[in-house]
């Protein structure tokens, strides 16, 4: 067992700032010994600090924070593309996220404090893939693709299939998360997230659930249900999700959907919350998050 | 002068981190990983290998360079168990709590020396720990020092009044348990210092986050065997204090570490190393029963309160001390019969305990408090008529309680009546009702607690000590010294404006200088900053001004009632026209003519100079033994909603009614107030320091451990009342722990109030969300089984 | 690895050698002289380290300084004017918005950072307290901090501001 040490040293860096996506790629093509690409380091620091990161011998490091390619917000025709280094903070206030994602948006803003969603990037939050990430709920809901880049060339995955378990995701460490998007959310969806934590601001949540809606005439054409911190990795509720879609929208098939989804999760009990809790914040989550999206649409 | 806010907000601040000494070393600590284990080995090779690395210390060197820390409280009785524990800075072969230092690395810099602590290789064996006072005071637990009986380290037992009297003639009994979690008080600033060992004159001085330096000048030259004459301790810039930089402890191996490289060595605590390795406080539980009519009169406790005290503390007893006004303030503001509480304190393997805002008397009156409350609601009173029931009425004072406190004044009644109106109570009553209907619950707590304060113990080093020097300089300006550290509670300000007031010197023309060990005193501990050191600088500026209008009167040629002294200006009110700076008046007194231009009186007994140096006792104390001299008074009303599904608590309205007697400056009792309510808060809702069952601390950060933000601060009314204290010199009480002591109380009160429909007794704290949703689970089951 | 960066902080642009393991906090602490900013969880949680980066509060604890090339750095010294306290820090000794000092000169820039962009929108008490959520206070209560950065803006409407 490591000694407890209160503050660790970060490692010796090679400290590399690619300016643009050739250069990147060029480094992460010869780049010898171990490395590690960052953004805003708001994970990476602390995760050194407090010793769940260790790199005895030394690390180089490729930040990717100054590459202008990796920034953007964009309306894309129908699709909201987002660089894969857009800080959080530059994704709230981007025009076509308060206009056509307020409920990304408003997730968004529940995440950290000010400084750190100036810094800490999406691409950052999903890479990190804790089940806690809080961005992922909403763009899983969303329906969001994730575009990777590497040497071996371009790949696209829905960001369904990109996690494999608490830190672990399809992604090489060779390769760049370097977009996200997602469907603009039409006049007949919408899209809600909440969290709870043991405190209101600057908190991990305990559980966080997003919901996504279409409504034609009364009726659920399409619904989406993911949730944070209720599994190995965030997580998509198909099972939930089926109660609903193609029925007529009511309080009391919301609360049905809503008891499947506390049914459906696999939740521990951990420092923030027991199993039992967890389960039992994802029916209110879930059915707060869902009649709040009928109440947008009815 | 510029203010210290002004230095402060424009950067300038010298806080511990910022102190920087040329040849300067640092020193890492080494925690243990394992709550309890024998130390099998110990290497220090690989880290001494280390370019860069000076030394590495550890609890050898405590053996063979220092000696176990001093005792700081000792109350062994008949009848009563106090035991201590032997203990070195850094233990040698087994460690008791998860993070105890083991070795500490010194280097020639910071990063090298956290480089190098992760080098030190220590082989353990690993021990069962000792998870809770309750389990510890098993007979089959494992026992924390080897050469106790038990883990009991504290049984006190009290007799207040007739309690057997008080229970026989009761109409009701009423059983109650209460338990607060473990916490901590968390400044923003941990602790940090640099030692300066002066080889030559085998001397050392220190520079620090110290709330206590002639204390710790004690403790740390007792520690290092050194003579106390050769060991200074200077006060800088505090990043928040609140009892827990009363001590010094790892302090002792900085200073070694100096010592031994010959170097002037630096500390910085981190935070997590602060919260881990540092004074805890609650972690209580209450079993006990109250005795009352069914008119409401309260008439007796009987009741225990076990304490997790975690390790033998670092202040060795000190931790062990604060169950006595856990105990004494069971009996809060009302009349009583009588009552018999045991005080006990168990060792635990967590970190030590020590003073924290509230220091035990916020245990006792949340005990009460919530009793009170839950008697009301059996007879169907509200919990305002039951207090004002009870109250010690105005005309009652100096009022002796039943546990020989005596109480200085007040207007109780006139307090509770004040928040009543202020917090529109009847309005919020409405409210619940209507809210009821729709499914919202709203809850309206109310509480009144009072602050013992400026304590005065026998047997410890709380026992009562001050000292305050004020000094005209020659050039006018005015120093003041004391043992009152500024640690935010506007302890510089407030002996300015006594200073100022008593003198008519212009405040900008006072320093309070910086407290150093030179001046004997405790320190601002127990709220008595405002009692001691004040009253003891007030007096100090009182017989200066006797001596000032001496020496006026006779420079002026004028009698000494005529003189006058206003806005930095002496003068006789016959000859208003000539004038006297406080610069003229001194340099005339010590150089231009000096001592021998003064009244041949002065000279005669000694008294020329315009420089006092005094100290204050309690009046109360030498006959009553009341360990305590004022006692400010605070109503608390709260109004929170709690969301029934997710469990978490709003707090829509919040109104604190306070009494410390006249006030010296109302911005900064404000200021203490908004901050003790919002820690307050804190305990109530979401702070939590949680250990796992092999005794490792997982609430090590602010991630985890949560201090209230700004956001979930309530805005706060705050009104006051001044009913003077007649045993003070300013008429001012105590003040800066009432708040805590209410708001943590009136929280959940206010929670418990409004889960009233489910008959939810809010027993536990913090009732953190899945607290809260856990009662109204088991509430609703019990409700389905009752159909 | 050691590296030659260049940091403006307040204006002034300093030529520095670094390691490139070095925090932002660091290094102007300890080579600019920046001793206003102060550390504490070095983790991002407490915001004592805030500086405004082209304006915006980050936590110099999570920065690299390395990383910090082309970008202004402002802390509470280049709020100064001479000896002249910034109407902002004036608000806050008036209000006494401070108790300890210790979170105050990075609670002071992310309430530079809200005034300075609040224009005639009506700000909420709640809107300030979330503007200063990830700036942790255990002395005030905050309640002196949200005054204080009331009569800021009060300031700044009457023109009195830089
Ligand atoms: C005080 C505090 C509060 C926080 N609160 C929250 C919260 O409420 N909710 C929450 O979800 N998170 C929270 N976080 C975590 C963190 O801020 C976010 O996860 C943030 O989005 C991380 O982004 P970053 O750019 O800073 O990541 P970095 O630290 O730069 O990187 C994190 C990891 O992702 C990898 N990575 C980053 N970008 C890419 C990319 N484009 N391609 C490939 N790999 C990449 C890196 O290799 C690294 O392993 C908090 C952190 C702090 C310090
Ligand atoms: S030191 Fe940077 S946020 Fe705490
Ligand atoms: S003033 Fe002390 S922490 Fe804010």
């Amino acid at each position: 067992m490591k000694n407890f040490i209160g503050s660790r040293a970060i490692p010796d860096l090679v400290y590399h700032c690619p300016e643009n996506m050739e250069q990147l790629m060029d480094l992460l093509g010869h780049i010898q010994g171990h490395f590690k690409i960052v953004a805003g380091c708001t994970d990476f620091i602390p995760a050194v600090r407090g010793g769940r990161w260790a790199f005895d011998d030394g690390l180089e490091l490729i930040d990717i924070k100054k590459i202008p390619e990796l920034k953007y917000v964009t309306l894309d025709g129908d699709r909201i593309r987002i660089g894969g280094a857009t800080p959080l903070s530059m994704i709230i206030g981007a025009p076509a996220i308060k206009e056509r994602a307020p409920g990304l948006a408003h997730g968004l803003t529940t995440m950290a404090s000010p400084q750190v969603r100036n810094v800490g990037t999406i691409g950052g939050n999903i890479c990190m893939s804790s089940p806690a990430a809080d961005a992922v709920p909403s763009l899983l809901v969303l329906d969001a693709q994730v575009i990777i880049n590497g040497n071996q060339g371009e790949e696209k995955s829905p960001l369904d299939r990109f996690f494999l378990g608490p830190g672990r995701n399809i992604m090489a460490p060779d390769q760049v998360l370097t977009e996200i998007n997602f469907p603009a959310p039409a006049a007949n969806e919408s899209q809600h997230f909440q969290k709870v934590g043991t405190r209101d601001a600057v908190v991990i949540s305990i559980v966080s659930a997003a919901s996504w809606l279409k409504v034609d005439n009364g009726k659920c054409q399409g619904v989406r249900i993911a949730m944070g911190s209720v599994a190995p990795t965030p997580v998509r509720l198909p099972g939930a999700e089926a109660l609903l879609v193609g029925n007529s929208l009511t309080l009391d098939a919301i609360d049905a959907c809503a008891k499947h989804a506390s049914q459906e999760i696999t939740p521990i009990t951990d420092l923030r919350g027991s199993a039992d809790y967890r389960r039992d914040l994802a029916y209110t989550l879930t059915k707060r998050t869902l009649t709040a999206c009928m109440n947008d649409l009815m | 002068m510029e203010s210290r806010e002004t230095r402060l907000i424009a950067g300038k601040g010298q806080y511990a981190d910022d102190l920087d000494f040329p040849g300067m070393a640092h020193l890492v600590f080494v925690g243990s990983p394992y709550g309890h284990a024998k130390i099998v080995s110990l290497s220090v090779e690989k880290a001494l290998a280390v370019p860069g690395v000076l030394a590495v210390l550890t609890g050898e060197d405590m053996v063979a360079h220092t000696n176990p820390l001093p005792v700081q409280a000792n109350f062994k009785s008949p009848g009563w168990t106090w035991r201590l524990a032997d203990v070195y800075a850094m233990p040698r072969d087994k460690v008791r709590w998860y993070g105890e230092p083991v070795a500490a690395v010194v280097a020639e810099d910071e990063i090298t020396a956290r480089r190098a602590a992760e080098l030190v290789e220590v082989a353990y064996k690993v021990l069962e720990v000792t998870g809770n006072a309750l389990e510890a005071l098993e007979p089959e637990s494992p026992k924390l020092y080897d050469d106790w009986e038990d883990n009991k380290q504290v049984h006190l037992k009290f007799d207040f009044g007739d309690p057997e009297g008080a229970f026989a003639e009761a109409d009701q009994v009423m059983h109650i348990t209460n338990r607060e979690g473990r916490v901590t008080g968390l400044p923003i600033e941990a602790r940090g210092c640099v030692a300066q060992y002066d080889t030559k004159m085998d001397s050392l001085e220190m520079w620090g986050s110290f709330q206590t330096p002639y204390l710790s000048r004690h403790n740390i030259a007792a520690t290092l065997g050194m003579p106390e004459v050769k060991v200074r301790i200077n006060a800088v810039d505090i990043g928040g204090a609140f009892g827990l930089k009363i001590h010094a402890w790892k302090e002792n191996v900085v200073a070694l570490a100096s010592k031994l490289t010959a170097r002037p060595v630096k500390w910085f605590e981190p935070l997590k190393d602060f919260i881990v390795t540092g004074p805890h406080q609650r972690d209580v539980f209450w079993e006990g029963d109250v005795a009352f009519n069914n008119d409401g009169t309260l008439l007796g406790v009987k009741a225990t309160v076990t304490h997790d005290l975690g390790v033998e503390s670092t202040n060795k007893g000190i931790a062990a001390l604060s169950i006595f006004p856990a105990c004494s303030a069971v009996p809060n503001m009302y009349h009583w019969k009588g009552m018999h509480i045991e005080g006990i304190g168990a060792v635990t393997n967590k970190s030590f305990y020590c003073a924290y805002r509230g220091y035990g008397k916020d245990k006792g009156i949340k005990f009460i408090e919530h009793a009170l409350n839950r008697i009301a609601r059996k007879l169907g009173m509200t919990p305002e008529a039951i207090r004002l029931k009870n109250y010690i009425q105005p005309h009652e004072f100096p009022y002796h309680q039943i546990n020989s406190y005596v109480y200085d004044s007040g207007d109780y009644p006139g307090t509770l009546n004040k928040a009543l109106e202020m917090a529109d109570v009847d309005h919020y009553r409405a409210e619940k009702e209507k809210c009821l209907e729709e499914g919202r619950y709203i809850g309206i707590g109310v509480v009144s607690a009072i602050e013992p304060a400026g304590v005065a113990v026998p047997n410890c080093q709380m026992g009562g000590i001050t000292q305050a020097r004020v000094q005209i300089t020659a050039d006018g300006t005015i120093e003041i010294h004391s043992d009152r550290t500024e640690i935010g509670q506007g302890s510089e300000v407030s002996h300015a404006i006594i200073v100022s007031d008593i003198l008519g010197c212009k405040r900008e023309d006072i320093l309070v200088k910086r407290v150093t060990s030179d001046y004997i005193g405790q320190g601002p501990l127990s709220s008595r900053g405002a009692v001691y050191p004040a009253s003891a600088v007030a007096k100090a500026a009182k017989m200066l001004k006797k001596k000032v209008v001496t020496c006026a009167a006779t420079f002026l040629k004028a009698p000494e009632e005529s003189i006058v002294m206003e806005d930095g200006m002496i003068f006789s009110i016959d000859h208003p026209e000539e004038k006297l700076t406080y610069g003229q008046l001194s340099e005339k007194a010590l150089f231009f003519p000096g001592p021998r231009g003064l009244p041949v009186e002065m000279l005669k007994n000694h008294d020329h100079l315009l420089d006092v140096t005094t100290t204050w006792y309690s009046p109360t104390t030498p006959e009553s033994g009341s360990s305590y001299t004022s006692f400010c008074t605070s109503a608390d009303i709260a109004v929170v909603e709690v969301d029934i599904e997710t469990g978490a608590t709003k707090i829509i309205k919040y109104v604190h009614v306070h009494d410390a007697g006249t006030i010296i400056n109302k911005q900064i009792v404000d200021g203490q107030i908004h901050g003790g309510i919002v820690q307050g808060i804190g305990e109530a809702l979401s702070e939590r320091l949680d250990y796992d069952t092999d005794g490792r601390l997982l609430t090590t950060s602010f991630s985890t451990y949560l201090i209230p933000t700004a956001v979930e601060a309530p805005d706060i009314e705050v009104a006051h009342l001044e009913t003077p204290s007649p045993f003070t010199e300013t008429g001012s009480k105590g003040m800066g722990e009432a708040p805590i002591i209410g708001s943590k109380a009136v929280i959940l009160a206010a929670i418990e109030d409004a889960l009233s429909p489910y008959d939810i007794v809010v027993n536990d704290s913090p009732a953190s969300p899945e607290r809260v949703r856990k009662w109204v689970v088991e509430a609703l089951k019990r409700q389905e089984e009752a159909q | 690895m050691k590296m030659q960066v260049q940091l403006n902080v307040n204006d002034t642009t300093h030529q520095l050698e670094i390691d490139a393991n070095a925090t932002l906090l660091e290094v102007l602490r300890n080579l600019t002289r920046h001793q206003s900013v102060h550390r504490s969880c070095e983790e991002g949680e407490c915001g004592a380290c805030t500086v405004l980066m082209d304006g915006q509060p980050v936590n110099s604890c999570l920065i690299l300084a390395a990383s910090v090339q082309g970008n202004r750095i402002m802390t509470v010294e280049g709020l100064m004017k001479g000896d002249t306290l910034h109407p902002l820090m004036k608000a806050f000794t008036d209000e006494l918005g401070l108790q300890c000092g210790f979170c105050t000169p990075g609670m002071v820039m992310s309430a530079y950072a809200l005034v300075n962009q609040w224009e005639e929108e009506v700000l909420s008490d709640m809107d300030i307290r979330k503007a200063i959520e990830g700036n942790l206070c255990r002395c005030t209560g905050y309640v002196n901090i949200v005054k204080s950065i009331r009569r800021a803006k009060a300031a700044k409407d009457a023109g009195n501001w830089w």
